[in-house]
C-alpha cells in the first residue's frame, strides 16, 4: 500500500475555533476514503489546508513524500493535487469544454512567450487538451453539451461539469468536496461510476460526503472527524453502526 | 487639410490606448486609470533618447514601449502579489508621483514642458505619411488584442475573471497572467506615447493627468468594454465630439467647460441607461476554436 498523500499532527485554528486538532492522515493509491462528521466537523477546511487555500498553524502535508506545505496552491495543482469545491466554482462565462481546456497541469498557454514565438507547440497543446477533455467528456456523459455554457445545464450536469474538470490534471490525489448534494438520479450513477473508474486508475480518493450511502457504496474506508479531530478510522460500516459516533454526528 | 490629418492621428492614438487599456481592465479585469503614465514613459524617453541621444526615431519609439513595459512590472508586481485592489492605489500614485517628480526635472523641460521634439516622416513625406503610420499601428493593436483574447489566452483570462481560486486550483498562475497583460497594455500605450511626441513635437507633464485617465476610461465604457470594437468606437467617437462642438459657434467661455462636461455627462448617461456600452460584450466567452467549430 503506497501512501499518496500524508497529512501528520496538522493544527489549525481561527481564532477560538480549532478547525484541525492534530490531524494525521493518509490517502493511499487506488483507494477512496470518506470524510465522515457533522457540520463544522473540518472536513473542507482539511481540503482547504491540503491544498493551500488556507494554511496551517504546524504540521506537515507531503504529496508522494515531497513536502507541500508552504507552496502556492498552483504548484500543488502541477504536481497532480486536483480537488472539486462543494459550490462547484465553475467558470461561469466559458463552456462546459472550455472549463475542461483549463484544467491539465500544464495549459498551452501558460508560457505567454510561447503564443507568439512557439504557435505550433500552442497548437498541439489544445489538440492534446481538446482529445482529451472530449474523452472524459464521453467517460461523463457529458460529450453532448460539450458547448453549452455552464448556465444552461442541470444542476447534476455542473456537479459533473466539476469533477470533469478535476479530473483532466491527471491527478494522483483527488479530493472530492460533497459530489453528490443536490444530485439526483442519472448524474448519481455517472459520477459513482466516474469515481469508481478514476479509483481504479491508481488515483487516491478522498470523498466529503453527508450521502451516507453514497459513502457506504463506494469508499473503501471511512474517517470520522469532529471538531477538527480524526475520532476514528475503519470500514464505512462500523464507523456508521457506531453508537457514540452516530450520536456525535446526529447530535442528540 | 492639416487640421483633419491632426484629428485623424488624434482617433488613431487613443484607439490604440483605449484598445489596449480594455485589454488591462476589461479582459483582465484590472483595476487600474493610469494609463496616461505609462502613454507619458513611452513619449518621454522617446523624445529623449531621440533628442539627446541622437537614437533612430523608429527605434526611440520602440524603446519607449519598452520602458513603460518594464516600468509597468515594476508597479504590478509587488501590489499584485498583495492584492488586485492595490494595483488601483499603487498605479495612480505612480502617475500622479512621477508627473510632479517631472515638472521637477529641468532637462527634461520641467513644468514648462519638453520642446523641439524631433519630427518623424512629416518632413520628408508629409503628414499623410505620419497619418497612415498611426493607423496602422493602430489597425495592428486591435487586432493583436483581439487575436490575443479570442485565443487560449483569452479562455485564461475569462476563467481568471469568473473565479481566481478555482483557476489556481487548476494550476494556473493568476498573478503571471496579470503581470503580463498590465505589461502588454502599458507597453502598447508607452509606443503610443512615441508616436504622439515625434508628431506633436511637445509634452508637458500635467497632460498626462487623471483628466486623461478619466478620458480614456470613458472611451472603453461608452464603446463596450471586452468587445474588438468597442473602444475604437469610443474613441473615435470621443475625439470627435469635442471637436464637432467647436463649429456651433460658441463662446469660448462656454466651449471649455461643455467639452468637459460632456465626458462626465457621457459617462452618467450611459452608467443609467446603458451601462455595458454601444456594443454589449457576449456574455459568454467564445474563443476562435469556437467560432471555427461553428462555422465547420
Amino acid at each position: 500500500m503506497a501512501d499518496v498523500l500524508t497529512v501528520s499532527a496538522l493544527n489549525k485554528r481561527f481564532g477560538g475555533i480549532v478547525v484541525a486538532d492534530n490531524i494525521d492522515l493518509s490517502l493511499i493509491k487506488g483507494r477512496v476514503l470518506g470524510l465522515i462528521g457533522p457540520n463544522g466537523a473540518g472536513k473542507t477546511s482539511l481540503f482547504n489546508l491540503v491544498c493551500g487555500v488556507v494554511r496551517p498553524d504546524s504540521g506537515s502535508i507531503m504529496l508522494d513524500g515531497q513536502e507541500i506545505n508552504g507552496l502556492p496552491i498552483r504548484a500543488r495543482a502541477r504536481m497532480g493535487l486536483a480537488r472539486t469545491w462543494q459550490n462547484l466554482r465553475l467558470f461561469a462565462s466559458l463552456s462546459v469544454l472550455d472549463n475542461l481546456m483549463l484544467g491539465p497541469q500544464v495549459y498551452s498557454a501558460d508560457t505567454f512567450t510561447d503564443l507568439i514565438f512557439r504557435p505550433g507547440h500552442v497548437a498541439a497543446a489544445e489538440r492534446a487538451a481538446r482529445d482529451k477533455a472530449f474523452a472524459i467528456l464521453e467517460r461523463t456523459g457529458l460529450a453532448d453539451i460539450a458547448h453549452q455554457p455552464i448556465r444552461d445545464i442541470t444542476f447534476g450536469q455542473q456537479k459533473l461539469v466539476g469533477v470533469a474538470r478535476a479530473l483532466m490534471n491527471d491527478a494522483r490525489c483527488l479530493l472530492l468536496d460533497e459530489p453528490m448534494a443536490g444530485v439526483e438520479g442519472q448524474a448519481y450513477a455517472l459520477i459513482q461510476k466516474a469515481v469508481r473508474d478514476i479509483a481504479a486508475s491508481g488515483v487516491a480518493i478522498c470523498v466529503v460526503e453527508h450521502n451516507v450511502a453514497f459513502i457506504r457504496d463506494l469508499c473503501d474506508e471511512g474517517v470520522f472527524m469532529f471538531a477538527g479531530k480524526v475520532l476514528a478510522r475503519g470500514s464505512v460500516e462500523a464507523l456508521i453502526a457506531d453508537p457514540q459516533l452516530t450520536e456525535l454526528y446526529f447530535g442528540t | 487639410m492639416d487640421y483633419i490629418y491632426t484629428i485623424l492621428i488624434l482617433i488613431g492614438l487613443f484607439v490604440i490606448l483605449a484598445s489596449s487599456f480594455d485589454l488591462v481592465i476589461g479582459h483582465c479585469g484590472l483595476i487600474s486609470i493610469a494609463h496616461p503614465i505609462f502613454y507619458a514613459l513611452g513619449a518621454y524617453v522617446s523624445a529623449m533618447l531621440a533628442k539627446e541621444g541622437g537614437v533612430p526615431i523608429p527605434l526611440a519609439m520602440l524603446a519607449g514601449g519598452a520602458a513603460a513595459f518594464l516600468a509597468s512590472v515594476l508597479v504590478a508586481l509587488p501590489s499584485l502579489r498583495v492584492s488586485g485592489d492595490y494595483l488601483l492605489i499603487a498605479s495612480i500614485g505612480f502617475q500622479l508621483g512621477l508627473i510632479e517628480f517631472a515638472k521637477h526635472i529641468h532637462s527634461i523641460g520641467g513644468a514648462g514642458g519638453l520642446t523641439n521634439i524631433p519630427s518623424f516622416l512629416v518632413n520628408s513625406y508629409g503628414r499623410l505619411s505620419y497619418v497612415i503610420l498611426v493607423l496602422a499601428v493602430a489597425v495592428l493593436t486591435v487586432l493583436f488584442v483581439r487575436w490575443l483574447t479570442s485565443g487560449p489566452y483569452g479562455r485564461m483570462m475569462a476563467a481568471m475573471r469568473d473565479d481566481e481560486l478555482a483557476f489556481s486550483m487548476l494550476g494556473r498562475n493568476a498573478i503571471w497572467v496579470k503581470v503580463s497583460v498590465f505589461a502588454i497594455g502599458s507597453g502598447i500605450a508607452g509606443v503610443a506615447g512615441g508616436l504622439y511626441a515625434h508628431y506633436f513635437r511637445f509634452l508637458e507633464p500635467d497632460q498626462f493627468g487623471l483628466l486623461q485617465s478619466s478620458a480614456i476610461l470613458t472611451m472603453v465604457v461608452v464603446g463596450g468594454m471586452r468587445t474588438t470594437w468597442g473602444p475604437v468606437i469610443g474613441a473615435v467617437v470621443l475625439q470627435i465630439l469635442p471637436q464637432a462642438i467647436t463649429f456651433l459657434g460658441l463662446p469660448p467661455s462656454i466651449l471649455g467647460p461643455l467639452q468637459g462636461l460632456m465626458f462626465s455627462g457621457l459617462v452618467l448617461v450611459f452608467m443609467f441607461a446603458r451601462p455595458q456600452g454601444l456594443l454589449a460584450a457576449p456574455d459568454i466567452w467564445a474563443g476562435r476554436s469556437t467560432r471555427e467549430r461553428a462555422d465547420g
